[in-house]
């Protein structure tokens, strides 16, 4: 059995080239941008002007009078020929008030960029002309983007399903019925009454998100007898076929969607299901011919890529030695307009409160969401789903509370932490495994504090400000279907098809569609650990749903823990069948354990000269299906669906160190260091590439990244100039460490990584410049944290001392 | 319409096309070589676009191609000879410099051009050359370390 453990070694955690990266790097990628086809026709929306108008007049006849304009459409012929937007498969299992819409703005529209009309042309600069002499006529409405004045009374009304503007609502403490919720309350307000210590802030995190490089775009092309093929930028192909069977009302059969092989990125902005998806499929059934749109930048900013976006009420109640006792949050999530299928924005908000509690231990908690609607575009997820703006609040109060007991805030943490696992927080999220102690540990081995301190001190003497900053965060390691159903209204199982080929290579077909992840890789590394093969000798095709199995979508951190551990089990199942034929043509009464895969060969190990290669064996069950053990068939394929019995986690923790100019309010970050519990690793190029691009996404949200609307609801950063994102130049180089625990739960002891990781990046930064500026008393509750407003905090605060 | 001559990855090429037309349009459409993204709306900020005109890195997005008559272009396509890719990508499949790679087209060129002219660049000074693309996945570590090892790889090999 030694031979197998040591292949399987080998494979697993290597710093493995990416199979993607040759074509990647050579020009050679496909994206959806780059997928032609004969007699493609090029569109181009039209988009409103507005953030609330009543739509009284298109004129489309200028556009559709110039040479090259096949056809207009607009919202009146949408709605005439295709079902609206709020179909089932779409909805959430939780109690929204749903607005309806159809992809194409009908009397009115809701945000500035909504689609109005779509223009298709022979060439895209005609289309573009063509937009342009679109005459839409608006009388405009009263608009409302603030949450707080949308959900008070005498606000404009934006959906007529939801009276108040509110969408949703929800407690997440204290139980299930409104007694027991009261009763819960009762209570944290007796623990706030008698504690020593109550920290209570307002925490505004700004609307940002992560825009992914590549655009969204759609390509569709009909015919009669296949019906609709949609190549389409997403992160789950086949809820978008679902929901393009139902809205368009086409049979299943006739219904294919591929996502391209490769993707620039989705990050969650490509994981709900767009409206344009619809209008574009519309289209080219209609006219028949391929139709494409490729999204601008500028579009792109002013539609999706927005998360964030909300105020937390939060009051923290501890004891004087350092005990957190309970907290009570009120959210208010301002989401837009809510018109975004699978997620409505209010999902993403929803989640940030059930994390709100993150790894500590808390006696009570009443924890309560609102969300508003109102005339902005609508939330879309971006990694760290929802609760950037809940860890950014519990993460700066901790802060506050050691600070005013004075203790160490790293201490702090620590003792409030969970110190053993499973365990279920009190908002009911169910934390499977891990040591979160190691990994706070082997952080705090980077760094001898009271050194620091030292240091502080001494530079605080010559006018400087430098200060540490911790923070952490327990992260999903994919979401079990406990969560998604309610959640998104689908299943969050792992999918995969294991193909083996006569030749001796193995074929893996996913139904999730990776934008950069490199599953094509990770999954060859699994594959050949399994089977002893070299991971080159295997091929993975993934977001197609002509071939695949069902995916839930590239989404929460899936791979590593859900579709490995599918691929895995598929494998596994093959194993067993390529031994039992094993066994059976050496005449052998052997077991699967007794066989080793190993460097392309079948070993039967207590006699290792019976021995095939792996090539023999399997083109003999493929290809020559005879004189087989009773009961088998030939061929080699299976398709395997992993769900974990609870839902799975990863966890990690930052300290980072700043300087502050107490002159001009900028900062310098001088170093970053991670703790990290990944689980057991695969690719540890890929897990370090994840954790690197997180965490300066995370950066690039805190200090540049800004979507600003005006009080007329205008977008005003839908360009990179305005919509500024990190460089190169402006972020720090990353010290990652591990100190990972595998996961009992998975067959390979991985953790899906990457999605949540984000989340704590604002908590450590705000705390180290905090702590920096711990001499002038100054507390950041809001983001974007900027020098300007930190400068003004600091006058301010040697205004008030002097 | 206009006629120009633009040598592209060696070749020339004679075409007819309109004088708005843009060099990135002129690339992708007409000659098919898609290596070369567009990531903004033509602002010249995520450089994804990123050519050589005439051996110096420019951003195709903020040209017509009417401008590159009788100038030679280099794409990604043209970094690799007889199959071989160069040392700058080999070492961005190497130390994992990529994970979407639709940023890394305009980052190859832009940094070929930059390693031409900084031989022996500091690890600020290779931040400093990037801030004309912008990469939403890496956080530009493995970017950096990446153009840092090619650099050390050249040296070796040139000297």
């Amino acid at each position: 059995m030694d031979i197998q453990i040591q292949d399987s070694k080998h494979w697993m955690g290597a710093r493995l080239e990416r199979k993607e990266d040759l074509r990647l790097v050579s020009g050679q990628g496909k994206y959806l941008a780059d997928i032609v086809l004969p007699g493609m026709l090029h569109a181009v929306f039209v988009r409103s002007e507005y953030a609330h108008a009543r739509i009284t007049g298109i004129d489309t006849s200028a556009a559709r009078a110039m040479p090259g304009v096949v056809d207009v459409i607009t919202g009146e012929e949408i709605k005439a020929h295709v079902k609206s937007m709020r179909q089932p498969v779409l909805l959430p299992n939780l109690p929204a008030k749903y607005p309806d819409y159809h992809a194409l703005a009908v009397d009115r529209v809701k945000f500035h960029g909504e689609p109005v009309a779509l223009v298709i042309a022979r060439d895209k600069y005609l289309a573009e002309d063509a937009a342009e002499m679109v005459v839409v006529d608006y009388e405009e409405l009263p608009v409302v983007v603030d949450a707080e004045k949308a959900l008070a009374p005498g606000a404009p009304q934006i959906h007529d399903e939801q009276p108040g503007n509110e969408m949703f609502a929800m407690t997440f403490t204290g139980g299930a019925t409104p007694e027991e919720q009261q009763r819960n309350d009762e209570e944290v307000e007796r623990i706030f009454k008698s504690a020593d210590v109550v920290v209570s802030h307002r925490f505004r995190v700004h609307r940002t998100g992560i825009t992914p490089m590549e655009p969204r775009g759609v390509l569709c092309d009909w015919n009669m007898s296949d019906g609709l093929t949609a190549y389409i930028t997403t992160q789950r192909p086949h809820i978008d076929r679902l929901a393009l069977i139902d809205i368009l009302d086409i049979p299943g059969e006739k219904v294919r969607v591929i996502a391209p092989r490769d993707q620039g990125g989705g990050f969650g902005v490509k994981a709900p299901f767009f409206r344009e998806n619809v209008v574009i499929s519309y289209a080219a059934r209609k006219i028949g011919r391929p139709v494409r749109w490729i999204e601008s930048r500028y579009e792109s900013l002013m539609n999706v890529g927005q998360e964030r976006d909300q105020i937390n009420d939060l009051d923290v109640a501890a004891t004087k030695d350092g005990k957190l006792l309970a907290m009570r949050n009120r959210g208010i999530a301002n989401n837009g307009t809510g018109q975004t299928g699978v997620y409505w924005g209010f999902v993403m908000p929803f989640l940030g409160q059930v994390e709100m509690p993150n790894v500590y231990t808390w006696e009570k908690g009443d924890v309560k969401l609102r969300v508003a609607t109102t005339n902005k575009a609508c939330l879309t997820p971006s990694r760290a789903f929802g609760h950037l703006p809940t860890r950014f609040a519990l993460e700066r109060s901790v802060d506050m509370v050691a600070r005013r007991i004075g203790m160490e805030p790293s201490d702090l943490r620590r003792k409030n932490m969970v110190p053993k696992l499973p365990y279920t927080t009190i908002t009911g999220e169910y934390y499977d495994s891990g040591d979160f102690l190691k990994v706070w540990d082997n952080l705090m081995t980077n760094i001898d504090l009271p050194a620091f301190r030292r240091e502080q001190a001494a530079a605080r003497a010559q006018g400087r400000y430098i200060g540490i900053g911790f923070a952490c965060g327990a992260e999903l390691s994919g979401v079990a279907s406990e969560l998604l159903v309610p959640m998104e209204n689908q299943p969050g199982y792992g999918a995969a098809t294991v193909r083996i080929d006569p030749r001796g290579k193995v074929l893996i077909f996913g139904g999730d569609a990776p934008g950069g992840q490199g599953h094509e890789t990770t999954t060859a590394q699994v594959v050949a650990a399994v089977f002893g093969i070299n991971p080159a000798d295997s091929v993975v095709t993934t977001g197609d749903t002509g071939s695949t199995p069902f995916g839930a979508g590239t989404i929460g951190a899936r791979a590593g823990s859900y579709f490995v551990s599918a691929v895995h089990k598929a494998c596994s199942e093959l194993k067993e069948k390529i031994t039992h034929v094993m066994a059976h043509d050496f005449g052998l009464r052997a077991t699967a354990e007794e066989f080793a895969f190993t460097n392309g060969d079948v070993i039967y190990l207590r006699d290792p000269s019976k021995r095939k290669t792996f090539r023999e064996i399997v083109e003999r069950i493929i290809m020559f299906p005879v004189n087989l053990p009773e009961g088998e068939v030939g061929g080699l394929e299976a398709t395997a669906f992993f769900e974990a019995a609870k839902p799975m986690i990863c966890f990690n923790a930052d300290f980072c160190i700043v300087e502050v100019n107490p002159d001009t309010g900028e900062f310098k970050i001088k170093r970053w260091v991670t703790s990290e519990d990944v689980g057991n690793v695969i690719n540890q190029n890929i897990v370090d590439g994840q954790m690197h691009g997180a965490i300066v996404q995370g950066l690039s949200n805190v200090i540049f990244e800004e979507f600003i609307y005006t009080d007329e609801g205008q977008q005003l950063t839908a360009d990179f100039e305005n919509y500024k994102m990190a460089t190169a130049a402006d972020v720090p180089d990353i010290e990652l460490t591990y100190a990972s625990t595998p996961c009992p739960h998975t067959p390979l002891g991985t953790r899906g990584i990457g999605e949540g990781r984000p989340s704590s990046i604002p908590g450590a930064l705000c705390n180290a410049v905090c702590d920096a500026l711990s001499p002038f008393g100054i507390e950041i509750t809001e983001l974007p944290l900027r020098p300007s407003s930190l400068w003004a905090k600091i006058r301010d605060a040697k205004a008030a001392r002097s | 319409m206009q006629t120009v001559k633009i040598t592209v990855n060696g070749a020339l090429y004679e075409e007819t096309i309109p004088a708005r037309m843009l060099l990135v349009d002129f690339l992708r459409d007409r000659l098919a070589l898609t290596g070369t993204h567009v990531g903004c709306t033509h602002e010249g900020v995520c450089g994804a676009c990123t050519i050589h005109l005439d051996g110096e890195a420019v951003k195709s997005c903020m040209m017509l191609a009417v401008q590159a008559d009788g100038h030679a272009v280099t794409t990604v396509e043209g970094l690799a000879r007889n199959q071989e890719l160069s040392v700058l990508q080999k070492s961005f499949r190497e130390h994992h410099g990529l994970q979407c790679g639709f940023c890394t087209p305009g980052i190859l060129m832009n940094m070929t051009d930059f390693l031409a002219r900084h031989p022996n660049p500091s690890d600020e000074e290779i931040r400093q050359g990037l801030i004309g693309n912008l990469c939403r996945c890496t956080g530009y570590v493995h970017i950096v370390k990446a153009v840092r090892e090619a650099s050390k790889t050249l040296a070796s090999t040139a000297g």
